[in-house]
């Protein structure tokens, strides 16, 4: 008996998913969360999990893990005391940064500029100096390099970053200096720019470097506690933390270079929704993740999430390859106001969060939300289903009412319509930034909706976008945790590599992918990943010479060797019409980055699945309800999506209610149950 | 034989359709959202740095009739359709880097500004506009920005109104014409058609604008934004502008001819919902390229900007209110230039223009209350041939000193101009034949206040190969000031140490100055002003700024009455400095202009500017005959004394 256990530690609730290799059978369990240590609910959860599911803790062969301990250490500003070592005359390179003031015109009157994660009271200048090809300028100067060492490490930094002018050509003088270190202190946690991040651009490297050192010592010790700790239980599995681009990667490289696990959270849910939508027959997916005070989307394209090569997290611009989630700040909790000035209708960025939350929620809050305009529409029945609470529908009302009242409407239903409008335009904006703005046309895509509020909204934002269907997955909670469980192992190893591609010597190009591709294999077998599921891919980031962007161009070593760059060329230009609708028939391609990513695949597991049985859902209707929708009432029917078998259809409107989420099919519209028990929803023909 | 021209069919704004409250508003949503997707298709698909790196680049969309309904400057379409003498059709795209045909629209030639007509069901609906500085536009040096041009012929192509795509058609014959002046072809093709890709994005928009709500809702919403955008200024401009007029001025320091310095004087007064903005008082034009075209529809967002920031960040900022303002700029001044004058560095007045105008605006409106800057957009230019024969050629803007705010400190070293970003040193290093030896903030520089200025940048460049370099800067002679207590920040210098060791002060507008391998040069930007009661700022916050390096120990004593380290000592310093010091004053502008001039060649190593006078073919018009052209255009006579 094997089992694999996803597990997904969110603000809220700890999200705990547990899957028989051979059988597949699943069991879930939810768990608040204990924000102070996560490895206590995580604790109790695993303890749940395996009594629910009558087995032995020391069955659990994988724990699979998405966890925001970096994240919220950054976003806290709760990390370590970094010390940051630059090379002599770049001591300010984390406090000029890129030196930019947010717009519009005289934006810097407002601009907040955060505190670096290493202070300029603890970053030292070390006399070397390498030039851009390589070569040694000034060598390092190891005394002098000693004593400032020395001197930040005796006054209580707790890591180190070792940040040098050209190391992503060469890592030989920060690998000299990490060796001084090493050597007067013995296991000191040190950050090489160049080995986190071999890329070109030394404030990007230098601070993503300096993120990770100062993310590093929480991170480790939660893991290593967390290790400990279900040994103490009896656990013998290995733990795998999920990185920000839905790979895996082990506790040990997670304790290194934490700084890839940064959007760990996030990119679970993304794994998560695309492996749904994957059994469901979509393979071009935007992902709709809308929560109590933001909303994240993203887009896979022919099955795979697009991975970005940048990440924005607390203003701080971080180069880690991530799932490129696109974040606004329009969830539940968001608070609709109209200023004096234009009396024109906004709603957030500020939230009423979790306290005082909406005025639904009876905790005093008194402001207007997106939570409160669906109570008003009667989207949000004032009793849900499962749901522990009740609604104040005379509170939401009320709060509402001073919208209406602000903006001389003639009804509260008026404003909660238009709030609701307002805030779904604003998420389709951000659906826009990762699909029109990277050259997809958002009606090829279908969109899976999840998080607390994403299956009330779905069917409004894909209105806007086109994109149909809708898929709602049984338990949208759980999809974070679904994603642990489905991610595979993943790893990058890169090196910049600039040359224009008329320049660039074919046999050069394969021999360096295929020592990056030795690499790959070379971790693949050091995480004791069967040789049957391991794969490599290779990417060249390509731009015209002289671009600021890179596109990666998938290549391979054989064909390069064998056949040359031209076919490179022609896929690069492609790409370039197909993203930016242009290309540069007199300009040359240059390549910038050369990277192999190693993948090991996990175990897949089976989702449960029903037979289509008849359309008939009217077995499912639990009770009836008002709607508004377009200044007119309807009633609607309610659903108990447990009911709900799979084949039944309705049409909109109708409200499905599950244990932790509601789901809202609009006038016009209809719904289907697929046999993964999945709401599909489409425009009615 | 005439050719008969075809006027396109311009769409009726409708009167009577009424658009709800919420339609409005996700329009608003939807423009604003298809302004930043113009960016981002150019940022991705721009060559040069100074787009790409830099975001030097400005984005519109109008309506029919030509009215920014949503961007960053105003509207010249009408005008220049005025003299348009072709005719305009779907497909087509319209190129202008003419300053003098555009209402200064574009304000030198090296800004390429992309027109875009929008067409639906055969209706012209709006146009989609986009202008972005290219690198290079050819002419006598490398950049097109010497500091030495007397006329606008010195610098570069100048590209009228011109269609480059007639009905999708590429005009290869005119694109050629263009690329074959210029140094660097490629990368202009490159940054024109991502430009052009950028307006295109914006075209798509409204298009889809009109197809998902009907053309005429999406038309009477442009208006009704127009009109909100209206209301709320009048609302703003009882608020923050006195009826009393309020003056204030500042300089240039010179035009790179050893003219200077050049006077930038504002006055500002209401007269019932309008407000008069009048630059009498400025100095004549100037010989040298610091000219300032100033398009009256730049200029009036750049005053809506400063008052509706703290009110509705999120409106969409447009040309609605433009009715409300009034601009005097009398012909002939720094301002108002006449043709054919040098206009390339006409970086040094833009900034100063935002000192004036926030030195004139703040007196009433405390809450935006700032000093000043570095005040300018620093410029290092470098070319040459290197060993292998090959042209190169670097532009690079610099930063400096942002001024003491009410919400806090001034950055040290960042951009006073938004969204502009530093080039990295490994970008400058891998790509030009140049080390950076360092990359810092000058410590000191930035002026003491409650919250300090910023400190300037000093950055040093190590030349690799033989060739010439260029820089434009200011601020050398007269300083940024600090206000309500706050002192002026430093002043700018630039160094060149040869590799023989000899040493040379560059002025700080130059051109043509050879490097040899081995040879650095300092170039250091100057601070910004402080912010309020320097002598009140908290001990503990200059304390760190002395651990980090940002102020020296002697300078927190001499700027902010702090012995480091000592809280007695520091009582009785900042007692007997506000003894000797007295009331602080509103605003601190260091030594006065005289004694400036007389120290000048002690001080900076460089001669004094000589005062400017008219030039013989441009005279100075004289203020009050601006200002009753003005009142007798907007229909706006003297009121009754």
């Amino acid at each position: 008996m094997a089992y694999r256990l996803g597990v997904d530690v969110g603000g809220t609730f700890t999200d705990l998913l547990l899957v028989h290799d051979e059988s597949g059978s699943m069991h879930r369990v939810k768990t608040p969360s204990t924000p102070v240590d996560p490895s206590e609910g995580v604790l109790t959860g695993i303890k749940r999990i395996v009594e629910t599911a009558g087995t032995e803790i020391a069955d659990i062969r994988n724990i699979l893990h998405g966890t925001t301990v970096a994240t919220n250490a950054v976003l806290e500003s709760k990390g370590a005391r970094v010390g940051l070592l630059t090379t002599v005359g770049f001591k300010q390179i984390l406090h000029l940064a890129r030196s930019q003031t947010p717009g519009p015109l005289a934006g810097w009157i407002i601009m907040i500029k955060p505190d670096p994660p290493a202070s300029l009271a603890d970053t030292r200048e070390v006399v070397e100096r390498m030039d851009a090809r390589g070569e040694t300028v000034v060598p390092v100067e190891a005394g002098q390099a000693e004593s400032v060492i020395r001197d930040l490490v005796e006054s209580g930094v707790e890591t180190l970053t070792i940040a040098f002018i050209n190391s992503y050509i060469s890592a030989r003088h920060e690998e000299e200096v990490a060796a001084i270190v090493e050597r007067l202190y013995p296991g000191f946690p040190v950050t090489v720019s160049s080995h986190v991040l071999p890329e070109f651009r030394e404030y990007e490297r230098a601070l993503t470097a300096c993120m990770n050192s100062y993310v590093r010592p929480r991170v480790s010790s939660y893991v290593e506690h967390l290790q400990s700790e279900l040994k103490a239980i009896g656990a013998t599995a290995d733990v795998n933390i999920l990185r920000s681009d839905a790979g895996l990667m082990t506790t040990r490289e997670a304790a290194r270079n934490p700084i890839y696990g940064v959007l760990s959270g996030p990119s679970g849910g993304v794994a998560g929704g695309l492996y749904v939508a994957r059994l469901a027959g979509f393979e071009n997916v935007l992902t709709f993740d809308m929560g109590g005070t933001s909303t994240d989307v993203s887009l896979s394209l022919g099955g795979q999430p697009s991975i970005g090569r940048e990440t924005t997290i607390s203003h701080f611009r971080l180069r880690v390859p991530s799932v490129d989630v696109h974040t606004v700040g329009a969830g539940g909790g968001s608070i609709a106001h109209v200023p004096e000035l234009t009396k024109a209708l906004r709603v957030g960025p500020q939230s009423a969060g979790a306290e005082p939350g909406p005025a639904a929620y009876g905790k005093g809050g008194i402001e207007p939300t997106v939570t409160d305009a669906n109570v008003v529409v009667g989207h949000l029945p004032p009793r849900l289903l499962g749901g522990e609470m009740e609604l104040d529908v005379d509170a939401a009302r009320v709060a509402v009412q001073t919208i209406a009242d602000a903006m001389g409407l003639a009804s509260v239903e008026e404003a909660a319509e238009g709030i609701l409008a307002i805030v779904n335009e604003n998420m389709a904006g951000a659906l826009r930034v990762v699909s029109v703005q990277r050259g997809h046309d958002p009606r090829d895509f279908a969109l899976v909706a999840y998080g607390g509020a994403g299956p009330m909204h779905a069917n409004a934002v894909a209105k806007i976008m086109g994109s149909f269907p809708v898929i709602v997955p049984p338990a949208p909670g759980l999809l974070c945790a679904l994603g642990d469980i489905v991610a595979d192992f993943r790893d990058e190893f890169a090196r910049t590599y600039i040359r224009v591609l008329g320049e660039a010597d074919p046999a050069d190009v394969s021999e360096i992918l295929e020592g990056l591709g030795a690499r790959a294999q070379e971790w693949l077998e050091g995480e004791g990943i069967d040789p049957a599921a391991r794969s490599i891919s290779y990417v060249a980031d390509m731009r015209y010479r002289g671009q600021g962007y890179e596109i990666p161009v998938a290549l391979d070593p054989g064909k390069v060797r064998a056949d040359g760059l031209a076919q490179l060329d022609e896929r690069f230009n492609q790409l370039h019409e197909q993203l930016y609708g242009f290309r540069m028939h007199e300009t040359r391609s240059e390549i910038v980055n050369l990277r192999a990513v190693g993948f090991g695949a996990a175990p897949k597991p089976e989702l449960p699945q029903g037979e289509l049985s008849g359309a008939d859902a009217s077995g499912a209707v639990v009770d009836t309800h008002e709607i508004v929708f377009a200044g007119e009432h309807h009633t609607t029917e309610i659903y108990d999506r447990a009911k709900l078998q799979p084949g039944a259809r309705f049409k909109g409107p109708a409200i499905v209610t599950e244990f932790d989420s509601t789901t809202v099919v609009l006038p016009g519209f209809e719904a289907e149950v697929d046999r993964y028990f999945n709401i599909l929803i489409r425009p009615s023909e | 034989m005439a050719a008969t021209v075809e006027k396109p069919r311009i769409a009726a704004i409708p009167t009577d359709v009424e658009v709800d409250p919420v339609t409005l508003d996700i329009i608003e949503g939807a423009l604003k959202s298809a302004r930043f997707e113009m960016d981002a298709v150019l940022f991705r698909s721009a060559m040069s740095p100074v787009i790409r790196e830099q975001h030097d680049e400005f984005p519109m969309i109008t309506d029919p009739n030509g009215r920014m309904v949503v961007g960053q400057f105003g509207a010249y379409i009408n005008e220049m359709m005025e003299s348009w003498e072709g005719g305009i059709y779907p497909g087509d795209v319209i190129l202008t880097s003419d300053p003098f045909k555009c209402s200064a629209s574009i304000s030198h030639t090296n800004d390429w500004l992309v027109l875009v007509p929008i067409f639906y069901e055969d209706e012209l609906v709006g146009w989609s506009s986009q202008f972005g500085h290219q690198m290079d536009c050819g002419g006598p040096l490398p950049g097109s920005l010497p500091t030495g041009a007397r006329t606008i012929f010195e610098e570069g192509l100048i590209i009228p109104p011109i269609k480059i795509i007639e009905r999708g058609e590429h005009r290869e014959d005119v694109l050629k014409l263009i690329f074959n002046n210029v140094r660097l072809p490629e990368m202009n093709r490159a940054d024109l058609f991502a430009i052009v890709a950028g307006c295109r994005a914006g075209e798509r928009r409204v298009v889809e604008l009109c197809e998902r709500f009907g053309k005429e809702t999406y038309l009477a919403a442009c208006q009704a934004l127009l009109d909100r955008t209206y209301q709320a200024m009048k609302t703003l401009i009882q608020l923050a502008i006195p009826e009393e007029p309020q003056s204030f001025e500042d300089y240039v320091d010179d035009d790179g001819l050893g003219n200077g310095p050049f006077k930038m004087k504002l006055t500002i007064w209401r007269e019932g919902d309008h407000a008069f903005f009048d630059w009498t008082g400025t100095d004549p034009q100037a010989l040298g390229p610091v000219n300032f075209y100033l398009s009256e529809g730049m200029f009036k967002m750049f005053i809506g900007v400063y008052l509706i920031m703290v009110n509705d960040p999120q409106i969409l900022f447009n040309d609605g209110f433009y009715p409300l303002l009034h601009i005097v700029l009398p012909e002939g001044c720094l301002l108002r230039p006449r043709y054919p004058s040098a206009l390339g560095c006409r970086t040094h007045a833009l900034a100063r223009l935002f000192d004036v105008l926030g030195g004139a605006l703040c007196k009433q409106a405390p809450e935006l209350n700032t000093a000043s800057g570095y005040g300018t957009s620093p410029y290092m230019l470098y070319s040459g041939w290197d060993s292998k024969g090959d042209f190169f050629y670097s532009m690079e803007i610099l930063y400096g000193g942002i001024p003491g705010r009410p919400i806090g400190d001034g950055m040290d070293g960042h951009s006073w101009w938004p969204l502009f970003e530093n080039i990295p040193t490994e970008y400058l290093e891998a790509y030009y034949p140049m080390r950076i030896d360092g990359y810092t903030t000058v410590t000191d520089s930035g002026g003491p206040g409650f919250h300090r200025g910023g400190n300037g940048v000093e950055k040093r460049y190590v030349y690799l190969e033989p060739g010439e370099i260029s820089i434009h800067d200011d601020r050398w002679l007269t300083r940024p000031w600090g206000v309500l207590g706050g002192r002026p920040g430093a002043r700018s210098s630039k160094l060149l140490q040869r590799a023989d060791g000899t040493e040379e002060v560059l002025p700080s507008k130059c051109d043509r100055v050879e490097v040899q391998p081995g040879d650095m040069l300092v170039y250091r930007t100057a601070g910004g002003g402080g912010w309020k009661d320097r002598l009140d700022r908290p001990v503990e916050a200059v304390e760190r700024d002395v651990s980090f390096g940002l102020v020296s120990a002697e300078f927190a004593k001499e700027g902010y009455g702090v012995v480091v380290g000592d809280a007695e000592a520091t009582g009785a310093e900042r007692a007997r400095q506000r003894e000797e010091r007295g009331e602080a004053p509103a605003f601190d502008f260091g030594p006065p202009l005289a004694d400036l001039l007389a120290n000048c060649e002690a001080e900076t190593g460089l001669a004094p500017p000589k005062p400017a006078v008219p030039l013989r073919w441009s005279p100075l018009q004289r203020g009050e005959e601006a200002l009753a052209l003005v009142r007798e255009a907007d229909g706006l006579p003297e009121p009754a004394k």
